[in-house]
């Protein structure tokens, strides 16, 4: 067995310091905002949790327990039997008070969900996985914890019938008010590179690359002494670099194609927190019961990094943080530029949680939409060389061939072109808007 | 505990805060260090002139806005940015009546008449620059000689048309041209002072650096195959830059954003045809310069440059 050579910190920091940088055309530098910790802080569980059965993308899975059933921690709740679903389990001890058939949905529409009141005594399931590593991903339910989670089995078993040969992990905070990412890589480094030996094997890759923002220099230094097969890659810090296909572009130099995914030429993303988690299915058997996000906006001078059980009422994750909704405010899952809002703090946190953002009533922009002057800066700013003005006029007038012509299927929805416009165009709402008349007129055919 | 009314709209919930108003504020700074060299030269005749076209072109801004019942959009400030351009391709001694008719024109004309800012198919300043072109040319031509600073009273331009090559020495050198001091239109002459402004517009992006470059790519290349083909009778490509209008056209009236390309490549194209018709016009033409005429003519290309889309990602 060889063992990497030995080299003095002040070596590796030149190491560091001459690392790979990479980044893509167009983009946004946002700026972030300070976090108050290097660590996180756990939200203390609370009386009752939801857990909605669907936490990703894919079908619902099928309530395991009934009401009135007793559960622990780590029971599962709803058990995946294929490639589009993954395990739910509870997250506190206790009661299964309600099983609801319909329960809000943060992506839209509605999804069953089991509500589960706690004896706050958080008493351990005992009862040991077994299996193989993959069939222990599957029964713990490790999804790809990004903006669409997908089932880690079911992207592992669709990147080996497509014969992927490269991982990148994705260590760029969702937005780039957001730190929990960069803070996970310098504080778990060492469960982290564990999962991504784990996931690599899987897959088996020949290349690893590990992405992460150039100035997260703590997060840098310790996942590159921690994992030494992978290549670490500096970003540039610019919003949307958390996006798969500019992950792609600035690491690879590669672009996927059009309407495609990673895998299609070789590629396999997943996110940082997934091999945190793969590590922790695979090593410790332990299931998918929490998540890390950052708290960001509301009046903190500071973002805050919590963890947080999965089924916790987004409501007590922001009291525990000190944020105030002033007046009639904003909430947001995930950042304030590609983040939903949502319409009640009842909505609990799940595995698809990024980050929370919130917005005064005094912050929440607007955009009444003026008449185009053609100024160009959406084309300019646009990380997917798309013009952005045209689409959405086209979108607007109802135009949707023209539209599909241009590129309208290009678009990943990061929001750029409408912060910088002039003439406050919502130009995403537009081109989503145009996109589900085409899925609509589609489906209809 | 009451659950707080929340807001629920699309993305993003955040704004640059970017809007016309700051870019015309933005773009009427940048025209002050001309708009100083002129008052240098030719006095407060110029500022007379200044301040008759911006304050002319945003009263009938409001005056033609209130007849055609649209919401009023003075603050946008367009007008005055207009008004203000406007100035800077007049004479000196430029009388208050041709003004008016002018700065009526920009907004009539130029921009309400398609529907208000953003639909104007033309930049509304050339169509004014043209009608006074056309209607007064005496006005238009009543240069200021300042004794003592100037040896002509003819523009650099019109001595090259009229009075040949071997004449351009006597009255000008090069740093002349690039400090401004020549007679010509008030915000023209000075090369230096307009360059300021231009490279402040493309630091603040207002406008990009596309048409600018390749608008003097143009003038260089055609006027230096006009140089090396016949050196005697031709002025160099410092010359052509540096007289006449080319760094008022090509940083603050070719990059008007509703008559010019978007795309990289459209704005590319776009500036070398400007620079290659105004050195057209200046060796074949009636007209001694070119520079504005030129990208006037080059805009009605503009929805067909437009169609030059950049590659998209993936594709």
């Amino acid at each position: 067995m060889q063992f990497p050579e030995y080299k003095d910190p002040v070596e590796r920091k030149g190491e560091i310091n001459n690392m790979k940088v990479g980044t893509f055309p167009g983009g946004l530098n946002l700026g972030s905002i300070a976090s108050d910790t290097s660590t996180f802080h756990e939200v203390p569980s609370s009386g009752t949790v939801i857990i909605p059965l669907k936490q990703y993308s894919g079908k619902a899975c099928e309530p395991a327990v009934k009401k009135k059933d007793e559960v622990k921690v780590g029971s599962i709740i709803g058990e995946s039997t294929g490639n589009d679903d993954a395990s739910v389990h509870a997250t506190v001890s206790g009661v299964v008070t309600n099983i609801f058939k319909k329960y809000p949905d943060m992506k839209g529409g509605t999804v069953p969900a089991i509500e589960i009141e706690s004896d706050s005594k958080n008493e351990l399931d005992v009862t040991v996985f077994e299996g193989t590593d993959i069939e222990l991903i599957q029964k713990a339910g490790v999804v790809d914890l990004d903006i669409d989670a997908v089932p880690l089995h079911s992207k592992i078993a669709l990147a080996k019938e497509k014969s992927v040969n490269t991982l990148i992990v994705n260590g760029v905070d969702v937005e780039s008010q957001f730190s929990s990412r960069a803070v996970l890589l310098s504080e778990y480094a060492g469960e982290i590179a564990a999962g991504i030996d784990i996931i690599s094997k899987l897959l088996g890759v020949t290349s690893v690359h590990i992405g992460v923002i150039e100035k997260a220099s703590s997060a840098i230094s310790s996942i590159s002494s921690a994992c030494s097969t992978a290549q670490v890659v500096g970003l540039k810090d610019k919003h949307p670099q958390s996006l798969r296909e500019l992950l792609v572009k600035a690491i690879l130099g590669k672009e996927i194609p059009q309407g495609g995914i990673p895998e299609d030429i070789g590629v396999t993303v997943i996110s940082a927190e997934t091999a945190l988690f793969v590590a922790r299915a695979v090593n410790d058997k332990k299931p998918v019961i929490e998540r890390f996000i950052t708290v960001a906006g509301g009046g903190l001078s500071k973002s805050k990094n919590v963890l947080v059980r999965i089924g916790t009422p987004i409501k007590e994750v922001l009291d525990y943080c000190g944020v105030s909704v002033g007046g009639a405010g904003k909430v947001i899952i995930g950042g304030p530029m590609m983040g939903t809002a949502i319409h009640s703090t009842d909505m609990p946190i799940t595995k698809e949680t990024t980050g929370i953002f919130v917005q005064n009533e005094n912050e929440i922009a607007e955009f009444p939409s003026g008449v185009c002057i053609k100024c160009g800066l959406c084309i300019d700013i646009c990380p997917m060389k798309l013009m952005p003005f045209l689409i959405s006029g086209l979108s607007e007038a109802g135009k949707y061939a023209m539209a599909e012509k241009n590129d309208i299927h290009g678009c990943n929805e990061c929001g750029c072109c409408s912060y910088v416009c002039p003439v406050l165009i919502p130009m995403v709402h537009w081109i989503k808007f145009g996109k589900s008349e085409i899925r609509a007129q589609r489906s209809s055919e | 505990m009451k659950t707080p009314e929340l807001v629920v709209s699309t993305i993003p919930h955040v704004h640059g805060g970017n809007s016309v108003q700051k870019m015309m504020i933005n773009f009427m700074i940048a025209l002050l260090p001309a708009a100083g060299m002129s008052v240098y030269f030719f006095g407060p005749g110029a500022i007379v002139v200044i301040a008759i076209s911006v304050v002319s072109a945003v009263a009938w801004e409001f005056i033609i806005q209130k007849v055609m019942g649209r919401p009023l959009a003075i603050s946008n400030l367009t007008g005055a940015a207009s008004g203000l351009v406007f100035a800077m391709m007049l004479p000196p001694t430029a009388p208050w009546w041709m003004i008016c008719i002018g700065t009526f024109i920009i907004i009539l004309l130029g921009k309400e008449v398609y529907g208000g800012l953003g639909n104007n198919p033309f930049n509304g300043v050339l169509i004014a620059w043209l009608v006074l072109q056309m209607s007064f040319r005496g006005e238009m031509a009543g240069w200021i000689y300042v004794a003592g600073e100037f040896l002509t009273e003819s523009t650099p331009l019109e001595i090259l048309k009229f009075e040949g090559l071997e004449s351009i020495p006597e009255y000008f050198t090069i740093a002349d041209l690039f400090i401004g001091r020549t007679t010509g239109f008030i915000g023209e002459v000075s090369a230096i002072a307009l360059l300021i402004g231009g490279v402040f517009l493309i630091v603040r992006r207002v406008i990009s650096w596309h048409i600018p470059v390749s608008f003097m790519i143009g003038v260089v290349f055609l006027s230096g195959i006009f140089w090396l083909m016949n050196p005697e009778e031709c002025a160099d490509p410092i010359f052509h830059l540096l007289a006449g209008g080319v760094f008022l056209a090509a940083f603050f009236v070719a990059t008007d954003m509703p008559s010019s390309p978007t795309t990289p490549i459209g704005m590319l194209t776009y500036g070398f045809l400007c620079g290659l018709v105004t050195m057209v016009i200046r060796q074949w033409g009636a007209w001694d310069d070119g520079a504005f005429y030129s990208v006037f003519l080059i805009s009605m290309l503009t929805p067909l440059l437009d169609k030059i889309k950049p590659k998209a990602y993936g594709r």
